[in-house]
């Protein structure tokens, strides 16, 4: 039975940016209108059963009470299972529906959220191609894409139209070491380090709390913090590499500014960085942190605090793990003849 | 350790922490005096969710007020209404803050901007909307605040009130405690729009979620929420997602509870451990200096509850005092 698996974070794009910057707040009844639209295009393209991560956020509710009214004419939808998990409604749920969706032997997991809610399904299942839909603040991994479109290409995929090789693409991530080891983590996009030490609202931004910023990928169309390095020095998703960025500070600080550069750190906050130095970051090359005691922003959020002579370093791996490339997957379907069907029903 | 990480100065965080520990131990020892049948009335206890209730008031002065709700005595101990009379107001007897006629659910003291607890859910958001119409008009720079529960959050008046405060823009800010339970019904049966920022956001405000059990992602949180309200912002709403140790109300067998759910909560969403943790590890404010809290906080209840017992009842003659219509 062709399976995938869908990751539905019901509390991404609620944090302080709603405040700060207008950022936009994707309600409960629309993340659900865009479940319910992978859920009936996969399955038009032959998946047969969907394991649904559960939640008390309302995706499930929500979810339950389109599902209980049935198929309709314009609607028909594959077996919707959820996973047997009893929510704790934090990031230590896509923990653990990222790894039961690998032991019951998913073809790819289907996530919407952020960039946070994707590395959280990363971080435990770097071998599941996933197929993301943003639904988060100011994403960089995500694409904003229509979720039936996603659902299509994810069934190509699923269903054996596509093998690996045509629907697969591979990606880039940072590996966080403090101390050797003794904490761990990875990120999707950025490592941010902050001056900040606690981890309060979770959200950076002040650009003057900000140290250093290392990048898997830059585009300069991106908001967030990746954006900075997007409009020093683009680098691309799928280039080799990724960049460092050593924020600068007052002229008789270690890492004096050069340039203060105008870049889109939020949604709608368009603001002065000042920048040291930038430069190329090689894979498997570790970075060790200057800052002396700070917070290791992943993807955007505050994460891990680190205390002066804590060793904080970081490394860009390639090839890191697999995601659902929609448009490479919609162009073969296409030129492939994949969605034809005879004339006569 | 090097510096102070905090947004707070030590003097801050160490009052911060005086505060959250002087509403657990007030609500404790009101769970034990009213086991043995020593308060009348009823009590809701806030114990567990004190980082929300001082994350946000801590950051309040005098001329900014409060609208609370059933579930009030930490948000009078966070507002700075003192503790000594509130053992009086509870325990029904004269010298309480409102002279031992109000009770538990009717405490209130407008001098610090405490505008009441409420027995009527939902009530307190109009209220709000009021206190926020007069500080627009003052131009001071004050804001109100309506705290709310989840289960009240369904009451007409709060969505009322979310409205007035849309199209009037008032410096309002509507927290809504979210302790997963109104009264016994859990949130998923008896919620319709599932997140409380959805619900601002249809009537155009700006909604954000914490972790009402970090006191430091509610502080800065309600930090940014009030900037924006008293500098013209308008109103926001604020969610916190916390736990409350006790049930509903003091008697309450939670049978709607999990097994071992209020173990584990006091285990690891204890905001006055996780507070003390990060204070400590961070090497700003030692195990000692918050044991003599600690130790200051329990002479102080110790000395209510025995000034309460030992207070007079109100007279026959106080029943037409402190109200509108001379006698």
């Amino acid at each position: 039975m062709t399976t995938i698996g869908l990751i539905a974070n019901p509390v991404s794009a609620r944090d302080i940016r709603r405040i700060i910057a207008n950022a936009s707040n994707l309600q409960i009844a629309d993340r659900v209108n865009i479940v319910m639209r992978v859920l009936t295009a996969a399955h038009s393209l032959g998946v047969e059963r969907v394991l649904v991560m559960p939640d008390n956020g309302g995706i499930r509710a929500l979810l339950q009470r389109h599902l209980s009214r049935g198929h309709s004419q314009h609607q028909r939808w594959p077996l919707v299972e959820y996973l047997d998990m009893e929510p704790t409604s934090t990031v230590d749920d896509t923990f653990l529906a990222a790894r039961l969706m690998r032991g019951a032997g998913v073809a790819a997991i289907v996530v919407l959220g952020g960039d946070g809610t994707h590395r959280a399904v990363v971080r435990e299942c770097r071998d599941i191609p996933i197929a993301g839909l943003s639904t988060g603040t100011n994403n960089a991994f995500p694409e904003m894409r229509e979720s039936t479109i996603t659902g299509m290409a994810v069934a190509l995929y699923a269903s054996g139209r596509l093998s690996a090789a045509q629907a697969l693409a591979p990606n880039k991530l940072l590996e966080i070491s403090i101390n050797g080891g003794a904490q761990s983590d990875i990120a999707l996009v950025d490592a941010v380090i902050s001056t900040d030490r606690y981890i309060g609202a979770r959200a950076l931004w002040k650009p003057e709390a900000l140290s250093a910023a290392y990048l898997t990928f830059a585009d300069p169309q991106a908001i967030g913090l990746s954006a900075i390095g997007g409009l020093l020095q683009p680098v691309g998703r799928r280039d080799p590499g990724g960049l460092a960025v050593q924020l600068g500070h007052g002229a008789h600080s270690a890492h004096p500014a050069t340039l203060r550069l105008l870049a889109p750190i939020a949604p709608g906050m368009v603001r002065p960085v000042a920048i040291a130095h930038w430069q190329a970051m090689p894979a498997d090359q570790p970075f060790t942190v200057a800052q002396q005691g700070g917070v290791v922003a992943l993807d955007g959020e505050r994460e891990l605090a680190f205390d002066p002579g804590d060793r904080v370093q970081i490394t860009l791996r390639e090839n890191a793990f697999p995601t659902v490339d929609v448009a490479r997957c919609m162009q073969i379907a296409a030129c492939d003849g994949l969605l034809r069907l005879p004339s006569t029903p | 350790m090097a510096g102070n990480p905090f947004p707070l100065e030590k003097p801050a965080l160490l009052e911060a922490y005086r505060r959250m520990r002087t509403i657990r131990e007030f609500e404790e020892r009101l769970h034990v005096d009213f086991s043995r049948g020593d308060i009348p009335g009823f009590v809701h206890l806030y114990a567990g969710e004190e980082a929300a209730g001082v994350g946000i008031i801590g950051q309040l002065g005098d001329g900014d007020r409060i609208a609370s709700t059933h579930r009030g005595h930490g948000h009078c101990i966070a507002k700075g209404v003192d503790p000594l009379a509130m053992m009086k107001e509870i325990y029904g007897k004269k010298g309480g803050s409102c002279g031992g006629k109000g009770g538990s659910m009717h405490i209130a003291d407008l001098s610090k901007g405490m505008m009441g607890a409420n027995g009527i859910l939902g009530a307190g958001a109009p209220l709000a909307c009021g206190a926020g119409l007069a500080a627009k008009y003052r131009k001071k720079g004050e804001v109100a605040i309506s705290f709310v529960g989840d289960g009240a959050s369904n009451q007409g008046t709060f969505l009322e009130s979310l409205n007035l405060a849309a199209v009037w823009n008032l410096p309002v800010i509507f927290v809504v405690e979210n302790n997963g339970y109104a009264e016994s019904t859990s949130r998923d049966y008896g919620v319709a729009v599932d997140s409380y920022v959805d619900r601002a956001a249809g009537f155009g405000l700006p909604g954000v979620t914490v972790d009402g059990t970090d006191f430091f992602a509610v502080h800065e949180a309600a930090g940014e929420i009030l900037q924006r309200a008293r500098s013209g912002g308008g109103p926001a709403l604020l969610e916190c997602k916390m736990v409350r140790f006790h049930g509903h109300f003091e008697g309450d067998a939670q049978t709607y509870r999990a097994s071992g759910e209020i173990d584990d909560i006091r285990a690891n969403q204890d905001c006055l451990k996780k507070f003390a943790a990060a204070v400590t590890g961070a090497g700003v404010i030692t195990a000692g200096e918050l044991a003599a809290i600690d130790r200051e906080v329990l002479d102080l209840i110790e000395r209510a509850v025995a000034e309460a017992k030992a207070a007079p009842l109100p007279t026959a003659a106080d029943l037409t005092t402190d109200v509108y219509v001379s006698y």
